[in-house]
């Protein structure tokens, strides 16, 4: 009895546990063993071959400026999203039917497909017979190599990500902002505190823990961008939008390097783990969770 | 229970056994192919045929992306057993399973097959690697040269405008720009990487040589044809960019008739003659330097895991695909090569040549069609060359450079994967 009791809770989470194991934890460990080992799917053995992999990884210039590009479209893009995110918010914070349907329309984007927004903007953003051209057409402008452009693709990318992330932002942002104590602002305002200064003094430190939450979350999310990448420029134009799952993507499934496509899985995953910790260590102490 | 009663229930349980056991007689082939729209519904009527004249055998026939997409799954596929019996593979891209041993070794059936002497010198060649026949021919092209009349007669061309060298082409692709370019209309579209190999190739070169296997990529010819294909796009702006970066795009535009000139494989005939109907005009590739043209297209191989008795089904099938009949339906249904020499004497196709004008341009062709290198480093190349493209035709980078660049890590990688 008394060992079925001791037994009863990890009984509990054991389908939760077995379904984390299947589903993440043993491929991870596959993926970690398959780095150190070159195979292409198609043969029967998979020869150990060290560090091989890793070191082919870290001398080729494609990884490198793919680890340059996310870089550039994670500090692009999350700044963008977090900022715009919480502007919205303090606007959308109100509980009127118009903010209510505004939220509901903002958050659309998160819940359609990415394929088929990539797609969608693909043509919105084609040079000859795309609509932004056809706008700008109107007003005697030339056309604009959007994808054809390695600058300009590469902010085509960080806007359509941003319009199809920021919805989610926006009402984590929201309860973030609902849960702050409104005797703070009454107290700033008794005070004659204005709008610009109640908002960096009240509303920026206690949204901080949201803050802190969508930052770690846009980071992982930015770097491990590819859907909309994959369709919409397929790394190009010349590598300039050539993320670094894309690249993982095109190792593993197209010149089906597998070996060398799990090592930069395993790259990608201490790049991410090394970026959470000293986010920890930067940001997460100046975080209060305390009014 | 009545006897009446009993016999029903007897007769109905025999007739179960007796359906149960048809079934179990036929023989499922599981068949991968890249074909949708009009070359799906050609593909359907091969299919259709076959299964009437064996009923035997049923083919679950399913699209599965184009080429590219087959090579990606079928490698997926394999490890998790979940292979097809039979699969239509590119013919420079097939190489990869057959030195792996994947493909079932064709040679004994193909040997005693009396199709194997109906069959072009051409076709017979592309399914073999070092005397073995892996694949057998089924839609085999070469590109051709389209050209909207219409556009051009706008243009003040004639439909005889020299379209024979690189200069001619030029030339009449910024006639095009110039007097249509207002109205949304290019000269050429840019051209696709089948095309982009025809055209080294009638710059009197290769990519990779067929028969050494030498990587040519920065031979003057080679460098010389891409730079007159990226001064389409980056110099002269007579090809869309948007062809570059998705080359599916200059093809619907050509379709969509917003281009005056697309170089594309003869697999595009029957659409484009669907959009363009009388206005649609068809060449051979340009003879620049030299007349020599890739043959593309696919064979469908069979899959060594298969059972012995579907192998023997699916052969059946691959076999009565490249029969005169089934060829026919499918040269007329889609402009793609007929493969079979009996093919063109047959009723379907003579009614083809006939009112399907420039069908026949890619037969015309065939003297001067060659077979290209399938070694294992050439999936690689093909699918590195986007890149380069991109960053040539782009403006992004010096095509000497690029070209020059693109040779050594080419033979970089046939060094790594051999070793």
């Amino acid at each position: 009895m008394t060992m079925l009791r001791k037994l009863t809770p990890y009984l509990f989470v054991a389908p939760l546990m077995i379904f984390i194991a299947l589903f993440t934890y043993i491929p991870i460990l596959a993926s970690l063993n398959l780095s150190f080992r070159e195979w292409n799917f198609l043969t029967p053995d998979m020869p150990f071959v060290g560090f091989r992999n890793y070191e082919q990884l870290l001398a080729s210039r494609d990884v490198w400026n793919s680890l340059w590009v996310t870089t550039l479209f994670t500090v692009l893009s999350v700044p963008l999203r977090l900022g715009l995110a919480l502007m919205i918010a303090a606007y959308l914070v109100r509980e009127t039917m118009h903010v209510r349907l505004l939220r509901g329309a903002l958050f659309l984007p998160s819940v359609t497909s990415t394929v088929s927004i990539a797609v969608v903007f693909s043509w919105v953003f084609s040079t000859d017979y795309g609509m932004v051209n056809a706008i700008l057409g109107t007003f005697g402008l030339g056309k604009v190599q959007w994808l054809q452009n390695p600058h300009l693709a590469l902010w085509v990318l960080v806007f359509v990500n941003t319009w199809k992330q920021i919805g989610y932002d926006i009402i984590i942002y929201i309860a973030g902002l609902q849960a702050i104590p409104r005797e703070l602002y009454d107290a700033a305002a008794v005070d004659g505190g204005k709008r610009l200064h109640v908002f960096r003094r009240i509303t920026m430190p206690l949204v901080m823990p949201t803050t802190y939450f969508l930052l770690v979350i846009s980071v992982i999310e930015a770097f491990q961008v590819f859907t909309i990448v994959n369709i919409m420029t397929r790394g190009g134009p010349a590598g300039a939008t050539d993320m670094l799952v894309n690249l993982l993507y095109e190792i593993g499934f197209v010149l089906f390097d597998i070996g060398r496509g799990s090592a930069l899985a395993v790259l990608l995953f201490i790049l991410l783990v090394g970026l959470a910790i000293l986010k920890s260590r930067i940001i997460g102490r100046k975080v209060h969770y305390e009014a | 229970m009545s006897q009446k009663l009993q016999i029903t229930l007897a007769a109905s349980v025999i007739a179960l056994v007796a359906s149960v056991g048809t079934a179990e007689a036929a023989t499922d082939v599981k068949f991968w192919h890249s074909f949708n729209k009009s070359n799906g519904e050609a593909l359907d009527k091969v299919i259709a045929g076959f299964e009437a004249a064996n009923p035997g055998i049923d083919i679950e026939a399913e699209y599965v992306g184009n080429y590219n997409d087959i090579i990606a799954k079928l490698q997926a596929a394999i490890p998790a057993r979940r292979a097809p019996d039979a699969v239509i593979l590119e013919v420079t891209r097939y190489g990869l399973f057959a030195n792996n041993n994947l493909l079932t070794d064709l040679t004994p059936y193909f040997d005693a097959d009396p199709l194997k002497d109906d069959l072009y010198d051409y076709a017979r060649e592309v399914g073999v690697i070092d005397g073995k026949n892996y694949v057998v021919p089924f839609n085999s092209s070469t590109p051709v040269l389209y050209f909207n009349k219409d556009i051009f007669a706008r243009a003040g061309l004639s439909a005889d405008t020299p379209l024979k060298t690189f200069k001619d082409i030029t030339a009449a692709a910024k006639t095009i720009s110039e007097k249509l370019g207002s109205e949304g209309i290019s000269g050429i579209a840019a051209p696709g990487q089948f095309a982009r190999w025809g055209i080294v190739m009638a710059n009197d070169s290769e990519m990779v040589d067929p028969k050494s296997g030498e990587i040519l990529l920065d031979k003057p010819n080679t460098i010389e044809a891409y730079q007159w294909m990226a001064s389409l796009v980056k110099d002269d702006k007579v090809a869309s960019p948007d062809g570059v970066t998705d080359e599916d795009n200059g093809r619907d535009a050509f379709l969509a008739k917003k281009v005056g000139i697309m170089m594309n494989s003869t697999g595009n005939y029957v659409g484009a003659k669907k959009a363009l109907g009388d206005e649609l005009a068809v060449r051979a590739m340009p003879c620049n330097k030299a007349c020599s043209v890739p043959i593309g297209g696919a064979g469908i191989g069979i899959m060594a895991t298969s059972t012995k008795d579907v192998q023997d089904a699916a052969y059946k099938f691959i076999s009565y695909a490249a029969s005169p009949e089934a060829n026919a339906t499918w040269f007329a249904g889609t402009g793609y090569l007929p493969i079979n020499k009996k093919s063109a004497a047959l009723p379907v196709a003579k009614e083809a040549l006939a009112t399907q004008p420039g069908i026949d341009v890619a037969i015309e062709s065939l003297p001067v069609a060659h077979g290209r290198a399938r070694t294992t480093v050439v999936t690689w190349m093909r699918t590195t060359e986007y890149k380069m493209w991109e960053a040539m035709a782009l403006g992004q980078a010096n095509v000497d450079e690029t070209m020059k660049d693109f040779a050594a890590q080419t033979r970089s990688e046939e060094k790594r994967a051999s070793n």
